[in-house]
């Protein structure tokens, strides 16, 4: 399989996850679509640096997407927990306020 | 192989997009990252595969199911009006990228490209392993990665308790 299969994976990924983040109003929904550009990112980086030789830093590169996307994930389901206490609706357009 | 990964992460990516259910779009979602864990093994990433799947299959996805069972349930319909803005803002650097893929990246990056000049894959764990801790290479950045871990892991148990005056 040529990088072009790959690249065309990665912007599907990429436009779906923008497409969810876009039309969804569920938060939960919203950081779904974040994992999803992660996953495009991810896999650009890898796909490049394969097809330039096997050079391991894009794998790197992932791991870290990884870690980041793992820390991330937690703390925006944190927020989402906290908000869905404060304003009882996950929905993304009704908190208007950060506090009472 | 090939198809058969790109065709579990294309397929769940579009699932997870489209299906009106929450649960069901956390499966979707697990489908489309195992695809991806797929894919980085037909590129002869062993470890990284290794660990999109524990780390998003095992761990991410499971968060997520998680989320969606401690906030109400609720079922999305889709109209024309909540999909024109969305579908065009997608629909047009989709059809841009794949322009640009076909037409101008094998040209640009020259060489290199075809598969079959390409290295064999070998097991990619041990120089990972070595990297991550040579400090000429990642060793600052992965002690970096592990103290934010641990700084957003505190942070979200402080954000997630209730708390007791409200």
């Amino acid at each position: 399989m040529s990088l072009v299969h790959y690249v065309v994976i990665s912007a599907v990924f990429f436009l779906l996850g923008v497409f969810t983040m876009v039309a969804r109003r569920n938060a939960i929904y919203v950081l779904m679509g974040a994992e999803l550009i992660f996953n495009a990112a991810a896999l650009n980086f890898v796909a490049f640096a394969r097809f330039r030789g096997g050079d391991l830093s894009g794998q790197m590169f992932s791991v870290f997407i990884i870690i980041l996307a793992a820390a991330e994930a937690a703390v925006a389901l944190g927020i989402v927990l906290q908000l869905f206490h404060h304003v009882p609706s996950i929905d993304i357009t009704k908190p208007q306020t950060l506090s009472d | 192989m090939f198809w058969f990964f790109a065709g579990c992460a294309v397929s769940g990516a579009l699932l997870m997009a489209i299906l009106p259910r929450l649960v069901q779009s956390a499966f979707s979602l697990a489908l489309a990252l195992f695809g991806i864990a797929g894919l980085y093994w037909t590129l002869g990433a062993d470890f990284l595969g290794g660990v999109q799947l524990l780390v998003y299959v095992g761990g991410i996805n499971i968060l997520f199911l998680y989320g969606i069972m401690l906030t109400p349930k609720e079922t999305v319909r889709w109209r024309a009006a909540t999909l024109i803005f969305p579908g065009f803002l997608c629909v047009v650097p989709i059809a841009v990228l794949l322009h640009l893929c076909w037409r101008g990246l094998e040209a640009a990056t020259g060489g290199g490209l075809d598969p079959a000049t390409l290295p064999a894959p070998a097991a990619t764990t041990e120089t990972l392993g070595h990297w991550f801790l040579d400090r000429r290479r990642y060793l600052v950045p992965f002690e970096f990665a592990s103290v934010v871990l641990l700084m957003a892991l505190v942070g979200s148990v402080y954000l997630a308790r209730r708390r007791k005056e409200s």
